[in-house]
């Protein structure tokens, strides 16, 4: 008797491996020839976007495209942007992260549309935009990914917002799968022992048997160590891509960070991200060699506190560039490169323990606000824009008193800018670029 | 008079007689006791107790004044924190000698962040995380935060308890809790409007438990009030209290709740000896309730079971605006329940206004002539 074709397997090798990312290295080496044979625009304020933002896109765009072959082929987990991952990436799954694709449809304009199907089925136009934009995707079928694998198990880690516990809540009702919680006390303080015991031995009880079990699989010490040498390695890449732009001009502006991010958020621990930022950190080093900075009049450098404003990247970039603002830096970039060192592949439980519980959205409003200060000194910055975030209350909860001490205590001028990251009927063209003005203006005088 | 003396709008509109807010701060400080404001909602009364302090509950007062919530706090910051912040900033400080903020949400979360941050000339702002889950390993982490708050409060001032103390602080606040499930269950046979009711069941936010066990048994029998359909009312609080007087005068009344200001904090006793195990066991076996973010499917089913045990012909969900714990289970409470629901979005600490009780009385009118 015949074995039955393993059809998943054939339909994953032939849109995947054969076809699929043969077409997405072809589109990227057009888009590479195009970028290269770009004539400057002597209008624009911006120089050439580095070409790494080419190479992202095809990275992500595989990760997805691997991800939609994934079903019956390999298991897939849905997880949080701060979840421990690097055990699942040890067992073999595809990580889909809902908040990487919301931004994703958020960056394409999808955002306020799918947004609006979440609130046709009853959710609130209170709640955080990623999980409407998303919720709102899986209601429609919309997704510029073409198709979201379903989640064999979910993973969902509390260090970014209690939000997702309800959301991931939804989604476990949704697809009837395992929901793996892994709770982290907020930090007002200090980390005690028992905050670091509870989120260790939620590792090992909770989070390693269950993937085990779905993955049909058993994690081995060895697996976990190269995966949590590969998160480590790749966070310190990017790190240090990060800090390049305490160069004057700052090679990227914050709002390329935001787009360069991904594999950091999406894809840490996979071998392919650390040679992906080892190649952005080359490509940074060029173009401080060649004094090639982001925009052409960087007169005034700028940190942006919070989530991006997904939608208007593009057209905020140019607008600040046309003011000769560059933002060059990002406490919302930075928070996937500051905890490269709590890494520990000798230990990658404790370790593992204590990086998820120290993300800055599960610390203090006065860790944060010292992380700006830290900031604004060490990119010699003129100025704070704090998106304020009606979508983020965890970011954004804190930021009048930080705004005020900005002020008072660095000597800068800071604002709120009031917005959302991912539902455009939020913004107000006129009133943002009113209020941009004024800061420009602040910074002028205090020159 | 001092800042609590503005907040007694619970107990003053019943016909029975409760110590008031400021009233209780002497009788409290005459017994020893410290005084800590507490903020929503969950926490271990007895060892509150046991460590020698006294909680006053902070939901929103209406006297605060709201602007000075708004030089710390956006807009989509919910009125409970705004109005609690302000209250605070404005005079509660002064009348205490800690606040405890436990970590119920991500907004209250960033309420005790800047406090502790941002704001000085204030006594000692104490936190707690409880878990949003309920495995045995939960048990274990929290008993080891319970312990660090009692260091906590030790540290503003309490002290460190004895056998003694612990037998004191539990006897004292079982009986209170003893009280109040007594309350609900004599529920038909107390003669007290909606109003008068859920006033006597606020009163356990701010009395010293024994006052308010001697409140309870001293409550008028006979028939309740129960004019027109029943309902069930869920989500935080019924505030402000008018509400229930409007819900009656639309032709309702209250069979049963799912509040935060009422069952879902009725949590069982344990036998356990050992105190900090006992009040965990006793956290983690508490009702389904969404500020836990419990699972989709049990908040349903406890709706669902309060309606069929009551016989209600509704449920009525009263939250303050941007409360993500009650948003979320919307859509599913919609679609699992068998009788129509209402959704009510109302700013804590605020009146009543045309357009509340306009759509009060629309949803009455529905479970009228609803079969």
């Amino acid at each position: 008797m015949k074995t039955p074709l393993p059809m998943p397997q054939i339909r994953s090798a032939i849109g995947y491996d054969l076809v699929g990312r043969n077409l997405l290295r072809v589109q990227r080496m057009r888009d590479e020839r195009a970028l290269a044979n770009h004539k400057p625009d002597p209008d624009s304020p911006m120089n050439p976007a580095p070409r790494s933002l080419v190479n992202v896109k095809e990275l992500m765009s595989a990760h997805y495209l691997k991800g939609r072959y994934a079903p019956g082929v390999h298991k897939v987990a849905w997880v949080t942007s701060g979840a421990p991952v690097e055990v699942l990436q040890a067992l073999g799954y595809v990580l889909i992260y809902p908040e990487n694709h919301a931004a994703l449809c958020g960056a394409r304009k999808m955002g306020a549309e799918l947004c609006q199907a979440a609130e046709d089925e009853g959710y609130s136009k209170d709640l955080c935009s990623y999980v409407r934009t998303d919720l709102g995707s899986i209601a429609t079928g919309k997704t510029p990914v073409g198709r979201l694998p379903p989640p064999d198990l979910l993973l969902c880690c509390t260090n970014i917002c209690q939000t997702v516990k309800y959301w991931y809540e939804v989604l476990a009702e949704h697809f009837d799968v395992p929901l793996v919680v892994i709770d982290t006390p907020f930090l007002y303080e200090d980390a005690h022992d028992h905050q670091v015991e509870y989120v260790r031995r939620q590792l090992e009880e909770e989070l390693v048997p269950t993937a085990e079990q779905v993955a049909g699989r058993l994690l081995t010490d060895k697996a976990l160590h190269k995966t949590t040498q590969q998160a480590q390695t790749a966070s310190n890449l990017w790190a240090e891509i990060l800090d390049r732009s305490q160069t004057r001009p700052a090679p990227m502006t914050a709002f390329d960070g935001f787009l360069l991010m991904g594999p950091i958020v999406a894809m840490r621990g996979l071998p392919e991200t650390t040679a992906y930022y080892e190649k952005v950190l080359a490509e940074m080093d060029e173009r401080i060699a060649a004094g090639v900075g982001a925009i052409k009049d960087e007169r005034h450098r700028v940190l942006w506190d919070n989530l991006p404003v997904w939608y208007r990247i593009s057209r905020l970039s140019k607008t600040l560039a046309a003011l000769g603002v560059n933002v060059v830096a990002s406490n919302y970039t930075y928070a996937w490169a500051e905890l490269a060192d709590m890494f520990d592949p000798a230990d990658p439980m404790v370790s593992a323990a204590r990086t998820y519980l120290h993300p800055i959205l599960n610390r203090s409003t006065s860790h944060k606000l010292a992380g700006m200060r830290r900031m604004i000194d060490d990119f010699d910055l003129d100025g704070v824009i704090l998106h304020s975030d009606r979508s983020c209350k965890p970011y954004s909860l804190g930021q009048i008193d930080e705004r005020d001490r900005i002020v008072e205590q660095a000597g800068v001028p800071a604002i709120l800018l009031e917005a959302d990251h991912n539902d455009a009927r939020v913004w107000a063209d006129e009133q943002s670029a009113g209020r941009i003005e004024a800061f420009v203006e602040m910074m002028e005088a205090a020159s | 008079m001092g800042p609590f003396d503005k907040e007694d709008h619970v107990t003053s509109v019943a016909h029975f007689a409760a110590p008031s807010r400021q009233q209780t701060l002497g009788r409290a400080r005459d017994r020893g006791l410290k005084i800590v404001a507490t903020l929503p909602y969950h926490y271990p009364r007895a060892l509150v107790r046991a460590h020698g302090f006294h909680p006053m509950e902070v939901w929103a007062p209406p006297s605060a004044r709201p602007d000075s919530g708004a030089m710390h706090f956006q807009a989509y910051a919910c009125s409970i924190v705004t109005r609690g912040a302000a209250f605070l900033i404005d005079g509660g400080f002064d009348s205490v000698d800690a606040v405890l903020v436990p970590h119920g949400c991500d907004a209250l979360q960033g309420l005790g962040s800047v406090l502790r941050d941002f704001v000085t000339q204030r006594p000692p702002v104490l936190t707690l995380y409880a878990p949003r889950t309920r495995r045995p390993v939960d048990l274990d982490y929290l008993v080891a935060e319970y312990q660090r708050l009692g260091a906590s409060l030790v540290d503003a001032g309490g002290t460190e308890p004895d056998a003694r103390a612990w037998e004191e602080a539990f006897a004292v606040e079982e009986a209170a809790d003893a009280a109040l499930r007594g309350l609900y269950a004599d529920r038909a046979d107390l003669a007290l409007t909606d109003r008068e009711f859920y006033a006597a069941v606020r009163a356990h936010e701010y009395l010293l438990p024994e006052d308010f066990t001697e409140l309870v048994a001293g409550l008028p029998p006979g028939p309740a009030p129960r004019p027109g359909v029943p309902i069930v009312l869920s989500g935080i609080a019924a505030d402000p209290p008018a509400l229930l007087d409007v819900v009656n005068d639309a032709g309702a009344h209250v069979l049963a709740d799912d509040l935060s200001t009422g069952t879902r904090r009725m949590l069982p006793e344990t036998t356990e000896a050992d105190p900090w195990q006992r009040l965990a066991q006793s956290y983690l076996a508490g009702p389904v309730d969404p500020t836990r973010a419990d699972p989709v499917a049990d908040r349903v089913q406890r709706l669902r079971d309060l309606v069929q045990q009551t016989g209600a012909r509704g449920v009525l969900v009263i939250a303050p605006p941007f409360c993500e714990p009650e948003q979320f289970y919307l859509p599913a409470l919609r679609k699992g329940l068998d009788v129509p629901l209402l959704y009510l979005e109302h700013e804590s600490g605020t009146d009543v206004d045309g357009q509340l009780v306009g759509r009060i009385e629309a949803f009455v009118e529905t479970l009228e002539v609803t079969p």
